[in-house]
């Protein structure tokens, strides 16, 4: 099954929503910038801080689909995983695993692409929302509570490769 | 005829933000997401609360930054592009008055906070009230518009600052409501850096 999005906008509180849930845009700078925040706190968790926020703010939407739409398949899960994640704008994502690892590529990103568009290359991986998102993918598949998978980004394309590369593993 | 908030949100608002065959979602100049509240907030406060109390004043400035940065960049793009041209342009009868109401339009029609104008000195100082805005979800127990301040600096430079993108820095901005402290609604005051606090 392909992804159902439904937007719709509170004209009483102006607020918007996907799928029922709460949603904000920003931009690129944002997001950047908060990643390089992270970074800039690391001695206070920041890089896990942000990861952590994506995966604990993201799976309820994920399960929620899940749920309502009645999708046991841990591979189909996946794939709205990966459709949920170019629908919001963080890029193209190709998703494989079980329940004890798997991998993830990204051949267009939000943040790495945006990091560039800002600051330009530099040599190591960043894409920390990222890392928290698969993790929440791989939860909602495998019907795992959150913290399951650790989850490596192997390279990326801040740094030059041709896409980014995620390592999946059960903790 | 000046700048009407509510018919530019509901024109606006119409816009679908949703990812192209990239996943990627490319408009005024920048690349935008949509991502739930819930993200934003959650990484606010547990970035404040990781923070010790001799670094809360660091983490609370580095967050607003990040704002800043953004609606500078962004507010620009948004000014001046088709979309504005077409929806707010044709009423903008006081100048840069009637573009930073068109720019909170613009802010209220994307969630950020329904908010507005409430006072103006030009050049010198504005009072912005929001009567909601998903910072105010969270309840920590200390005010955390820090979106809603950096982009109201960044607005203001837009307008009244050095001409883009030469500008920056020129103006903050402190809440001194907030409705997740209480508050009926939030207010945010934007005056120059260089007068006394």
């Amino acid at each position: 099954m392909s992804l159902q999005i439904d937007l719709t906008f509170d004209d009483t509180t102006y607020r918007h929503y996907t799928n029922g849930f709460l949603t904000v845009m920003h931009c690129h700078h944002y997001m950047t910038l908060a990643t390089r925040l992270a970074e800039q706190f690391s001695d206070l968790g920041g890089e896990r801080i942000l990861a952590e926020s994506a995966e604990d703010a993201l799976r309820p939407l994920l399960d929620d689909y899940i749920q309502k739409h009645g999708i046991s398949d841990p591979d189909e899960r996946l794939k709205i995983g990966q459709e949920y994640y170019a629908a919001i704008g963080m890029g193209k994502m190709a998703a494989s695993g079980d329940s004890h690892s798997g991998s993830v590529t990204l051949t267009h990103s939000h943040i790495d692409q945006g990091w560039v568009m800002k600051w330009g290359e530099r040599p190591t991986p960043m894409n920390y929302w990222t890392q928290g998102y698969i993790a929440a993918m791989f939860g909602a598949a495998f019907d795992k509570p959150p913290r399951s998978f650790a989850v490596e980004e192997r390279e990326s394309l801040v740094s030059g490769a041709p896409h980014s590369t995620f390592l999946v593993t059960a903790k | 005829m000046t700048v009407q908030r509510d018919v530019v949100v509901k024109k606006l608002a119409d816009i679908k933000a949703v990812g192209n065959e990239e996943g990627l979602i490319p408009a005024f100049n920048v690349l935008v997401n949509n991502l739930p509240a819930a993200f934003w907030n959650t990484f606010t406060v547990r970035m404040m609360e990781a923070a010790p109390a001799e670094r809360k004043q660091e983490m609370e400035d580095a967050l607003m930054h990040c704002a800043n940065v953004c609606g500078y960049n962004t507010g620009y793009g948004i000014i001046t592009s088709k979309e504005f041209q077409d929806v707010v342009t044709p009423m903008v009868t006081e100048g840069a008055k009637d573009v930073l109401r068109g720019a909170y339009a613009v802010f209220t029609a994307w969630g950020w906070a329904k908010s507005g104008i409430a006072q103006i000195k030009e050049g010198e100082r504005m009072v912005v009230r929001a009567m909601d805005y998903y910072e105010a979800d969270m309840k920590p127990g200390y005010m955390m518009g820090f979106m809603v301040r950096g982009v109201s600096a960044a607005f203001f430079d837009l307008a009244y600052g050095e001409p883009y993108p030469n500008g920056g820095n020129t103006f903050r901005c402190e809440q001194v409501k907030g409705m997740e402290v209480g508050d009926p609604f939030g207010e945010f005051v934007v005056t120059r850096t260089d007068s006394p606090s």
